[in-house]
């Protein structure tokens, strides 16, 4: 084996230089402000002080957070279903729903925003089809209910992809065996299928769950300028005001809910999978 | 490298001269090369802002070939210089011109090179930021106004109330802000008597309450370039608009009415300038001096909707009822002692642009 580990060196040197220069680049911008020119950048703790503080740049954070949960409910609640109903097709049936369900992703999601912005507009497709029946025009663009159709459009396919291959899977004889015990369907669901489960909804919640939180060109394009997230205002740091140092300590601070919220996930996964064993 | 690609070209060249008859007047690309150095030209410059066929005209007429490519905002191109990128030509706003001259990022221009220049329109010439054309030579110039439904909105009131008809809560609901904080601190400081270019703090702080008030009370929606669609639909009463995308729309839309309100607006100029970088600078001249002509001018007005800075192009289009004699738009104001420039301040557009996604954020 020891003859293969220089095989990994370019992969190394690949991870060192996309990955992690990177992000000690942002790491350096969030805690420096630029200075004077003897002393290029300074260390100061003052671009978080200043994120923090501000009940404003607050309230944006809970509703980025907010909006990203939302999402990531909807998307098990409709995601469940869906992969439970293909998991149950035959194999040939099952091969072609998953590429239907991929197929979406084969087009840049810029593109298909933009596509629901031409749906949504007040005389978009949606609203001259109400209009037949005499009903609107209804203001759905610029709306939080366009931003999370937005983002439940782009982010399901994770979501049914992750929550399909557990159920896949799963040893169907168990539910034959639960069948054999006395248990009734909704029981067999509940005490085999659904735990067995919970691995894949899990990492469906952290494929939802990370875009949503940072997204910045869905509120753009569906919610309007009005409708501004922390992802628009990290964008804004870096192409408006030429923020950086501020912009990355912003992402910082995502960067950081992110990784509590992925840790406090593991723990569920952990502890589901322990019951599971019982 | 470079030299294989200077090869490449040639055998190309060699190849074009060889299979296709040229056009009579027009160089081919191998004169090009030999007289410029190469035939490529790299643009950066704002979309939607050229006319139906000036490009492909300037390459037919000079064998060479046009790399077009656009930006979104003054400070998004200026990101891309300071990372290193290269263009021929750019076509930046007043204020950027400043910044850019300050920081060396341009080279002189040579009038010699440019014998159009006499073309330019009176309105255009003495410009603050470069007033004898050393670095740049206008390229579109214009006003910043409101927009507005001559069936809903009485012309009388908008007379009245100018800026602060965008906090009449008689309007609620059916206003569009343009989404930029030059724009929007503009009006609010022209709104309360000041100059667009304070660093009055205080100014400042009661400027961002003119906003935030705005923001709370009117529902406004803030747009950019889908303004011109929607106003054209006519979804709302009133918005802020560029002159050029008014003209458009007044265009398009008959109810509609344009109005430079007499507290003083925004009168600005973009300008084509040469970046110290250039990898082909007489092409590059050779470009500007084109766009100076008559048929190109004409062409970019026409189809863009925005004044031109020749002066006959502009003298037809503003005087002939086929062009845009009638369309109020089209015209900005020239020396009304309200109006302004802006003038580049980096502290201050950081902090209006922090002011500004707080405006936006707080609903």
């Amino acid at each position: 084996m020891k003859q293969f580990r220089s095989m990994t060196y370019p992969y190394v040197l690949w991870i060192s230089v996309m990955i992690i220069v990177p992000m000690l680049l942002i790491v350096l911008y969030a805690f420096t402000v630029s200075g004077n020119d003897v002393l290029t950048f300074q260390f100061t703790l003052e671009n978080f002080h200043r994120f923090i503080t501000d009940s404003v740049f607050r309230a944006v954070l809970w509703r980025s957070l907010l909006i990203a949960v939302i999402t990531t409910l909807i998307c098990v609640l409709l995601g469940y279903p869906i992969a439970y109903i293909i998991a149950q097709m035959g194999e040939h049936a099952n091969t072609v729903m998953i590429l239907l369900i991929t197929m979406p992703t084969w087009v840049n999601m810029l593109v298909r925003t933009y596509a629901w912005m031409g749906i949504l507009q007040d005389e978009g497709v949606l609203n001259s089809l109400l209009g037949v029946f005499g009903i609107g025009p209804v203001q759905m663009i610029h709306t939080s209910f366009a931003v999370i159709l937005g983002m439940v459009y782009n982010f399901i396919p994770f979501m049914i992809l992750q929550i399909h291959t557990s159920l896949a899977k799963m040893d169907k004889s168990l539910l034959n065996a639960a069948n054999d015990l006395g248990a009734n369907p909704v029981q067999a669901f509940l005490r085999v299928t659904l735990p067995l489960s919970v691995p894949g909804i899990i990492s469906g919640i952290t494929l939802v769950f990370l875009p949503a939180v940072s997204s910045f060109f869905i509120p753009k394009l569906l919610g309007g300028g009005q409708y501004v997230l922390v992802g628009n205002i990290i964008e804004t740091q870096f192409l408006t005001t030429g923020d950086w140092n501020f912009g990355s300590a912003i992402s910082m601070i995502m960067a950081l809910i992110i990784m509590l919220s992925m840790y406090l996930t593991r723990k569920v996964d952990v502890s589901a999978a322990s019951n599971g064993k019982e | 490298m470079k030299k294989a690609l200077v090869l490449l070209l040639l055998a190309l060249s060699l190849c074009l001269v060889g299979c296709g008859a040229k056009p009579s007047g027009a160089q081919s690309e191998a004169e090009a090369i030999e007289k410029y150095g190469s035939a490529v030209l790299k643009v950066y410059m704002p979309g939607e802002y050229l006319g139906e066929n000036v490009i492909q005209n300037f390459e037919k007429q000079f064998g060479v070939k046009v790399i077009m490519e656009n930006f979104d905002s003054n400070e998004m191109m200026y990101t891309k210089l300071q990372a290193g990128d290269s263009y021929d030509v750019l076509i930046p706003s007043d204020y950027m011109i400043e910044r850019l001259i300050k920081g060396d990022y341009l080279q002189p221009l040579d009038h010699s090179l440019l014998p159009n220049l006499g073309n330019l329109a009176d309105a255009v010439r003495n410009m603050d930021y470069d007033p004898d054309n050393t670095w740049s030579v206008p390229y579109f110039w214009g006003s910043v106004g409101l927009v507005y439904n001559t069936e809903n909105v009485d012309p009388k009131v908008m007379e009245a109330e100018g800026w602060e008809i965008l906090r009449d809560t008689d309007y609620a609901g059916q206003i569009y802000i343009y989404d930029s904080e030059r724009d929007s601190f503009m009006m609010a400081f022209k709104a309360l008597g000041y100059s667009m270019n304070t660093d009055n703090s205080d100014e400042i702080q009661a400027a961002y309450e003119w906003l935030r008030e705005m923001n709370q009370t009117m529902d406004p929606i803030y747009v950019t370039d889908e303004v011109i669609d929607s106003m054209i639909g006519g979804y709302k009463d009133i918005a802020v608009v560029y002159s050029g995308d008014a003209t458009v729309i007044l265009d398009e839309n008959e109810d509609m009415g344009f109005f430079m309100p007499n507290e003083g607006t925004n009168i600005w100029c973009d300008a084509m300038v040469i970046p110290a970088n250039a990898e082909n600078p007489l092409l590059a001249h050779e470009f500007i001096n084109y766009f100076l002509t008559y048929e190109a001018a004409f062409d970019n007005s026409e189809t863009v909707g925005y004044a031109s800075p020749h002066a006959q192009v502009l003298e037809e289009m503003s005087t002939q009822e086929d062009l845009y004699a009638e369309n109020e738009a089209y015209l900005p104001r020239s020396n009304y002692k309200n109006d302004e420039m802006f003038h580049d301040n980096v502290v201050l557009q950081k902090e209006l642009s922090q002011l500004w996604i707080k405006v936006k954020a707080e609903k």
